[in-house]
């Protein structure tokens, strides 16, 4: 019991931290999104439903879905291009490991909005690669760009926490798989996956959820088709000035990602248990 | 045999990976040396936008400003994160649950409401906006990335380890500072390199609480390239990833020192590969 | 277990929002009368705190006037006008701001900009008469024009065939798919307006409707719709862009063969405006304000800002030459005082009339 004061006490600089800078802003928000704007474009607060009787119009669904589904794309293709570098760097990278981690870490440090202008100078029609290979290929302004520029905008992301976990898994664990299971893909499927799940969700999660909300992939990447919930909230919070349906939405959407939470608290609740087991 | 396939597959692999994450950086850098203003053809070596950016007080003052706002951000998530985590998964209260999802949520919320939101607190609170404002909106997205982190290293951790250092006479504090702290290093490291790219990064949250000067690099950068891409631009990424090249090459010789004490406690339990 | 909080949470910010309700968001500091009339003192009476969209003004002249007047100029930016106007909410102390003509109205109509006594700056005679009692701001009491700008077509005349002086050109010309819609509400809804012949303000929802099947209509023509206008043309991903004529000065200035690139003023209508000066209520040195706008007023330094913003500025003399200059292989470019009469300019749009332009954007997007 003891014990467990001395944990739970850890709990509470962070979770107080939370609360007052967090969970009370959010509120906030909330609250907002009962309001409306007046005359002179001012946000007013009061209780009136009718930002979120407008968002019921079932137009807004496909952006949603949309942007659920540029996300989920973006975590396959992170999971698919991060596991096996991951894997490279903690299991055969020996002495450099250190150095290889942080060269896949580096390119996150250049900010993202060059990096990704860097890319449409690449990939514009004029640019780099259509200009070396003499074709004219439409990367820009499509739905694989936007995808694209989530993966390589959030890739680090998933990276870290696989690698984290597989640093910490013993060797030895996969010597002692590759006697028990004979192939590579078998002590793959019994052994390293299942202690690196942990580290897979961490990094889905976090390569998902902001992906969800992101707005600058879309609107420098994309087509006219390409809006996703991110650039409809920030139209409202930056061009549109109304505030209070801005909030509306952001409220919805968080509701919708709650639900993609509550099941990825299931899992790791799972796997934990399992784990400590 | 089948040991080595893989490795040379994953080899290339790995390869042509580190090719496309480091193109655009190469353009980046590239251009940053161009003599001429075009972004697309490379006219000759000059230092032009390298003057241009650091002759100009207020990026100087706007990249000042973000290195600090982003190591305070980096240490306080830190340490606040750990925490939590730890809490998170030691500790068995009815309050567990509330914690979790309070941590989760932050992760769930676009950037562009976390910055109206915070930015609704501030002015309803009457707090003026200014650098303070900007760290304290980054401390508090951070810790999420943070805790999560940590989380997965220690969940697959176990607590064998801290349970055995208990058994031979360590009080919870000295477990947690001489058994769990140093095994969890590699996370915490990853977690904090995590926080200071993010914050270093960030814009939308800055945008909305940044005061009136300095604003950090990122909002200048995107106010800035919104209305046409001046080279000078290049010249501003390029340091700045010089600059993460050397704060990375420092964070690289603390596991080293970390390394020595961890085999010493190795040695002290008679555990190898704990 | 999450139902109930969430339940909880939504009981908190309903109850909250009862609390609140009648309160805005924010405290902007609203002046009185009195306040925002008394008249400014032209002198140095501290550093200037300056905020403006980026790229607007020349880095030179701003380490001019530092140097002129021995103080500094602290400088922010913003990318919209609803981005300054949340920073002025959240009671930030600013002394100089530049906001679009109908904005002039909005905060003067909220005394929130104080008197600027024209008389007492040098130069200001060579401001355009037009300007001397605009429309946003009787007697330009509170207001002086900074820079100018009109909407149109940017597009490569080496690639682009069928132009034939209109709007419609955006999705009706032969552009190779690469046709961009400029991603501001105000200016697209605007532009579907002209389009179907009402005026660029209409707010009637019935005529509403119409624009926004046009705007619906004519996404599939587009490649894109982006703010990134300058961007778009010199990487050759657009075609055809609908832009600021600034913006066209600015591409030519990034490309190897400028003379491709073109500017055409659609005959529907012509949307026209100014970014201009004033001076917040708040404002901690509005002395300083006052001396820089005489500053910016001074034909040497506009011509050599007019160079530098690839926008025109409208003072007689040098700056107007200067803007010529620039263009004098493409006079389109330009805005002549008949522009500035027969251009329609962006109105304040009341409440009712608001909701349903933000309607029209939101459905378009999501179309």
């Amino acid at each position: 019991m003891n014990e467990n004061r001395f944990a739970t006490g850890f709990l509470i600089p962070g979770g107080l931290w939370l609360l007052l800078l967090f969970v009370v802003p959010v509120v906030l928000v909330l609250a907002l999104s009962f309001g409306y704007t007046d005359d002179l474009g001012e946000a007013i607060y009061d209780t009136r439903l009718d930002n979120y009787e407008r968002l019921v119009d079932p137009d807004y669904l496909p952006v949603l879905f949309r942007s659920a589904g540029f996300a989920l794309g973006a975590v396959v293709l992170c999971l698919l291009i991060g596991y096996p570098v991951a894997y490279y760097i903690a299991v055969f990278g020996g002495r450099w490991k250190n150095v290889l981690i942080a060269l896949v870490v580096l390119p996150f440090f250049v900010n993202y909005l060059i990096r990704t202008y860097a890319w449409i100078a690449m990939l514009g029609d004029d640019g780099l690669v259509n200009g070396v290979f003499d074709t004219s290929i439409r990367f820009i302004n499509t739905p694989y760009a936007v995808v694209g520029g989530l993966v390589y905008g959030f890739l680090a992301f998933m990276i870290l926490p696989i690698y984290a976990a597989l640093d910490r898994m013993d060797p030895a664990l996969i010597e002692a798989g590759k006697d028990l299971y004979g192939s590579p893909w078998e002590t793959f499927r019994h052994v390293t996956w299942p202690h690196t799940f942990q580290g897979v969700l961490a990094g889905s999660v976090l390569v998902f959820l902001p992906a969800v909300g992101d707005f600058v992939a879309a609107s420098l990447l994309g087509g006219p088709e390409e809006v996703m919930v991110g650039n409809l909230i920030q139209q409202q919070f930056q061009a549109s000035d109304n505030w209070p349906f801005g909030a509306a939405l952001t409220i919805a959407m968080m509701a919708f990602l709650l639900i993609w939470m509550s099941l990825y608290l299931r899992a790791a609740a799972r796997e934990g248990k399992e784990a400590t087991a | 045999m089948r040991a080595f396939d893989r490795p040379r597959f994953l080899r290339v692999f790995v390869w042509i990976f580190f090719v496309f994450l480091f193109a655009p950086i190469v353009l980046v850098i590239l251009f940053s040396f161009n003599s001429s203003r075009s972004l697309q053809q490379f006219d000759g070596f000059s230092l032009r936008w390298y003057e241009t950016f650091f002759e100009s007080e207020s990026l100087r003052d706007s990249l000042i400003a973000s290195i600090q706002i982003a190591l305070i951000t980096m240490v306080v998530a830190t340490i606040l994160g750990t925490m939590l985590a730890y809490g998170l998964v030691r500790a068995r209260t009815r309050w567990s649950d509330t914690a979790n999802v309070l941590m989760l949520i932050p992760l769930v919320t676009p950037e562009i409401v976390a910055g109206a939101s915070a930015l609704l607190l501030f002015t309803q609170v009457g707090l003026q906006l200014s650098l303070t404002t900007i760290v304290l909106a980054h401390i508090t997205f951070s810790i999420s990335y943070v805790t999560v982190v940590v989380r997965a290293r220690l969940a697959a951790l176990g607590r064998q380890v801290e349970d055995a250092s208990m058994d031979l006479g360590a009080t919870r504090w000295q477990t947690f500072r001489l058994v769990t702290l140093p095994a969890l290093w590699p996370a915490i490291i990853a977690a904090g390199l995590l926080c200071f790219a993010l914050s270093f990064d960030d814009f939308v949250l800055s945008f909305f609480t940044t005061g009136e000067s300095p604003q950090p690099l990122p909002v200048r950068i995107w106010t800035q390239i919104r209305f046409g891409v001046r080279p000078t631009i290049n010249a501003i990424g390029t340091f700045m990833l010089v600059i993460s090249t050397l704060s990375i090459g420092l964070a690289l010789l603390l596991p080293r020192l970390l390394g020595r004490r961890e085999s010493g406690l190795k040695v002290l339990l008679g555990r190898e590969g704990a | 277990m999450l139902n109930r909080r969430d339940l909880l949470k939504g009981s908190a910010g309903l109850a909250l929002g009862a609390g609140l309700a009648g309160c805005g968001v924010g405290n902007i500091d609203r002046g009185s009368k009195a306040e925002t009339e008394k008249p400014i003192r032209k002198r140095v009476d501290g550093d200037l705190v300056y905020f403006n969209y980026s790229e607007y003004i020349d880095p030179a002249l701003v380490k001019g006037f530092e140097k002129l007047y021995g103080v500094r100029v602290r400088e922010s930016y913003f990318d919209s006008m609803s981005a300054m106007m949340a920073k002025l909410r959240a009671g930030i102390h600013y002394d100089v701001i530049f906001p679009s003509a109908e904005y002039v109205q909005r905060l003067r109509s909220g005394f929130l900009i104080r008197r600027l006594d024209r008389d007492k700056l040098k130069n200001v005679d060579t401001v355009y008469s037009y300007f001397d009692d605009p429309w946003y701001d009787p007697d330009s009491a509170h207001s002086t024009p900074y820079g100018m700008y009109a909407t149109g077509l940017g597009y490569r005349a080496d690639k682009v065939s069928g132009m034939t002086g209109s709007w419609r050109d955006l999705g009706e010309a032969d552009s190779g798919d690469r046709s961009f819609l400029l991603d501001d509400y105000q200016e697209s809804i605007g532009m579907a307006n002209l389009v179907n012949g009402y005026p660029l303000n209409e707010t009637d929802t019935g005529k509403l409707e119409d624009s926004k099947d046009y705007l619906v209509d004519l996404k599939p023509e587009l490649r894109g719709v982006s703010a990134d206008t300058i961007t778009n043309m010199v990487s050759g991903n657009a075609y055809i862009q609908h832009l600021w004529n600034g913006d066209i000065v600015n591409i030519r200035y990034g490309v190897d063969n400028p003379e491709d690139f073109k500017f055409q003023k659609c005959k529907e209508g012509l949307p026209v405006g100014s970014d201009n000066f004033v001076i917040p209520v708040n404002a901690e040195h509005p002395g300083t304000a006052l001396l820089f706008i005489e500053y910016m007023l001074e034909p040497e330094n506009a011509a050599q800002n007019v160079e530098w913003i690839g926008y025109p500025m409208p003072y007689e003399g040098a700056p107007t030459e200067a803007f010529q200059g620039l263009v004098k292989e493409d006079p389109e470019i330009n805005i002549t005082v008949e522009d500035l009469e027969q251009g329609q300019q962006f109105e304040n749009l009341k409440g009712e009339g608001r909701l349903a332009w933000d309607e029209v954007w939101t459905e378009f997007k999501v179309s």
